[in-house]
């Protein structure tokens, strides 16, 4: 699969199809990968693709700091499931030209949590990761692990319906269609049966940790604002301080902002330093949305989103009257 | 050097208690950091990095500095009793000496007479520091490059070795000899476990990755200013302030006035020179618009600009930067790129 990935890029960048092509290399550390940033030929050797490729590149086209998808003409892109539909919902709210970006999907089995591998070792720190097929090998300086894939992949690939680009121009392999997942909202439901005061001392306890360094917001491909509401000072909409009122404002507002934007890709899970939960609510908006709406972000670059678009016999019983 | 048994560690950190408040490393919920404990029984001592600095023991995240009425301001009443801190490493307590150059006098630089600042002094000038040593460093620790290491004392009233059964305790500071003096349950120890602290201090050091000579890192980063190496080395940053809040010494802070009606408050918060709002003017002006120009201060802020005010690097080479970047952008590759670059 490597081997392929690494000659069509080859091959786009000597054709002078793309100028620039992102992707994943090893990373300095066992459990991470890090974005890789191809000009030349020579350094497509460097690409790898495997479950410590968890970053969702698709977040280097928009954003302030980067703005890959304008600074080039062509960008060439490599992408799991999730990423690939962050660029459709960047065509879809006009943040690049489809027709500019190489999107270039490559097969994935899920990627590793960080977190869930630490549980595992009880934050014993892991020196040598190896993966094969199904089961994962962990050393560390007293410990010798191997554990079933599944019981270490994030949680957003467990629920993953489209694990392979729904939209690619390139696909090395063959894509799977959608897959059929039973549960996908059963930490939700679960969270929604309990009682709305256990509900709150979760959020709170949750929230409480956050230590607003935004990682989770920088890291998102669905947040792009040039000027983000909580860094906006005059007026000051939200308090700065780590207090939980202040935090819980932040994250609410963010979920509102990615409501049928966010594909759940994990990126805002994986970065954050403290392990706070922020995908019980991404997945609860989602939830909502589908069962109204019937809608799915980032399948279709034709189809509207469901917050830009209105019809008249949507239910309307959130209206109190 | 005197000993007391790990047996004896709950009745120790009791009696500390009678005259400070303690903080020690804990786990909280899933996150781990230094905090006011309770009992020892809070206490994590396997911690080796806290995921969170103890820089905010002293200068928390967000500091109210006073709060007004119509009828005046006044500043928020302090803990009373001193403070304590147990099972600090040496890559944190060499972070309060720098620190301490920047807000505090007790150890700033002779003749660099500088702004004292009083919400840190307080807290800090009147602390006992135990600096824990570190039997197993991990992957991503590299105090060694910047003088520091496992069993280093600086910054320590009081260095600590932890064996299999006991904690042997040596006076680092005045303030150290001062308390330990008064210790009266203590044994001093034997030659052998002198021996024993050889031993660890050996194993540790064998675990600590091989040593860069940064000697050069510092005319190297004023060389290479306006080179485009930077482009490379920011490339994959998303500038998020992962990096500076986990790190012990970083220290940029910001602040921001909550009033309603006659009441407020003004509190001092992190800040990071990773986010782009950290330099934006009111004219809208940005002179560190880019990524790069965001990176770049960052890098230059602790590996030269620290040097040229206090003549040494504002990096401790504890590492938590390196475990926590979402990007993996690792300072030591960073470090590396720079002192390879040739122009
Ligand atoms: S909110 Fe999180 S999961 Fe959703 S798109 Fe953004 S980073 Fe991905
Ligand atoms: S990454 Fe985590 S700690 Fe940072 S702002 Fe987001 S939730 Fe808070
Ligand atoms: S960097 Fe050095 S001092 Fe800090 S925890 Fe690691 S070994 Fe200890
Ligand atoms: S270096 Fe890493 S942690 Fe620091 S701002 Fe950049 S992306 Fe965030």
């Amino acid at each position: 699969m490597i081997q392929n990935l690494r000659t069509e890029v080859k091959k786009l960048l000597k054709d002078k199809k793309v100028d620039i092509v992102i992707g994943w290399e090893k990373g300095s550390l066992p459990l991470s990968s890090t974005p890789l940033f191809i000009h030349k030929e020579e350094d497509v050797d460097r690409l790898i693709f495997d479950e410590t490729c968890r970053n969702n590149l698709t977040t280097y086209l928009t954003k302030d700091k980067r703005k890959l998808g304008k600074t080039y003409d062509k960008v060439g892109i490599i992408v799991k499931g999730c990423d690939a539909r962050s660029i459709v919902l960047y065509s879809i709210e006009q943040q690049i030209k489809r027709e500019n970006i190489v999107i270039i999907g490559v097969p994935c089995n899920g990627v590793l949590e960080k977190k869930k591998i630490l549980q595992k070792t009880e934050n014993e720190e892991i020196l040598e990761l190896k993966i094969d097929g199904k089961n994962v090998h962990l050393k560390g300086r007293d410990f010798d692990l191997s554990i079933p894939l599944n019981e270490v992949l994030c949680d957003s690939c467990l629920t993953c319906r489209y694990p392979d680009a729904p939209v690619h121009d390139i696909f090395i392999g063959k894509p799977r269609k959608e897959i059929d997942i039973k549960d996908e909202y059963k930490k939700v439901t679960d969270f929604e049966k309990k009682s709305s005061e256990e509900r709150w001392e979760y959020i709170k306890e949750e929230y409480s940790k956050c230590i607003r360094c935004y990682a989770c917001r920088n890291v998102c491909p669905a947040c792009y604002c040039n000027e983000c509401f909580v860094d906006q000072n005059d007026p000051q909409w939200i308090g700065k301080t780590p207090e939980v009122t202040d935090s819980i404002i932040f994250h609410l507002i963010r979920n509102l902002h990615v409501a049928g934007r966010c594909v759940d890709c994990g990126a805002c899970v994986s970065a954050c330093p403290v392990d706070l939960d922020l995908r019980i609510m991404n997945k609860k908006v989602e939830k909502e949305i589908k069962e109204r709406f019937d809608y799915t972000a980032g399948l279709d670059i034709n189809e509207k989103p469901a917050m830009a678009s209105y019809c008249e016999n949507e239910k309307q019983d959130f209206i109190m009257g | 050097m005197i000993k007391i048994k790990k047996s004896e560690f709950s009745e120790f950190i009791k009696n500390l208690q009678k005259n400070y408040s303690v903080f020690a490393p804990v786990t909280d919920g899933k996150a781990t950091a230094f905090k006011k404990i309770k009992s020892a029984d809070d206490i994590n001592n396997k911690i080796l990095n806290t995921k969170r600095s103890p820089k905010e023991i002293f200068f928390p995240q967000s500091e109210v500095l006073f709060q007004y009425t119509e009828r005046g301001m006044e500043v928020p009443k302090r803990e009373e009793k001193p403070f304590a801190i147990w099972g600090m490493r040496n890559c944190d307590t060499k972070s309060l000496l720098m620190l301490d150059n920047v807000f505090g006098e007790a150890h700033q630089m002779p003749k660099k007479d500088m702004y004292k600042d009083p919400y840190w002094k307080e807290k800090y000038d009147n602390c006992l520091v135990f600096n824990l040593a570190c039997n197993e460093p991990l992957s991503t620790c590299f105090c060694n490059w910047f003088g520091g290491g496992p069993f280093d004392k600086t910054g320590s009233d009081i260095f600590v070795v932890e064996t299999d059964d006991s904690y042997i305790f040596e006076a680092v500071s005045d303030k150290g000899k001062k308390f330990l003096k008064e210790f009266k349950t203590a044994e001093e120890i034997s030659d052998k476990e002198i021996k024993k602290i050889e031993k660890l201090k050996e194993t540790a050091e064998s675990y600590l990755a091989e040593k860069q000579d940064v000697s050069s890192l510092f005319s190297k980063t004023k060389e290479i200013w306006d080179e485009p190496i930077w482009d490379e080395i920011a490339a994959k940053c998303v500038n998020c302030g992962a990096c500076a809040f986990v790190c012990p010494t970083c220290h940029c802070f910001d602040v921001s006035d909550e009033g309603k009606g006659n009441k407020g408050k003004r509190i001092r918060l992190w800040d990071s020179c990773m986010f782009a709002i950290f330099t934006k003017e009111a004219s809208g002006h940005n002179p560190r618009s880019q990524s790069t120009q965001r990176v770049r201060q960052r890098v230059m802020h602790k590996y030269n600009y620290f040097m040229d005010n206090y003549d040494e690097h504002l990096c401790t080479g504890c590492g938590r930067c390196v475990v926590v970047c979402p990007v993996n952008l690792d300072i030591r590759e960073v470090i590396k790129k720079i002192l390879d670059y040739k122009k």
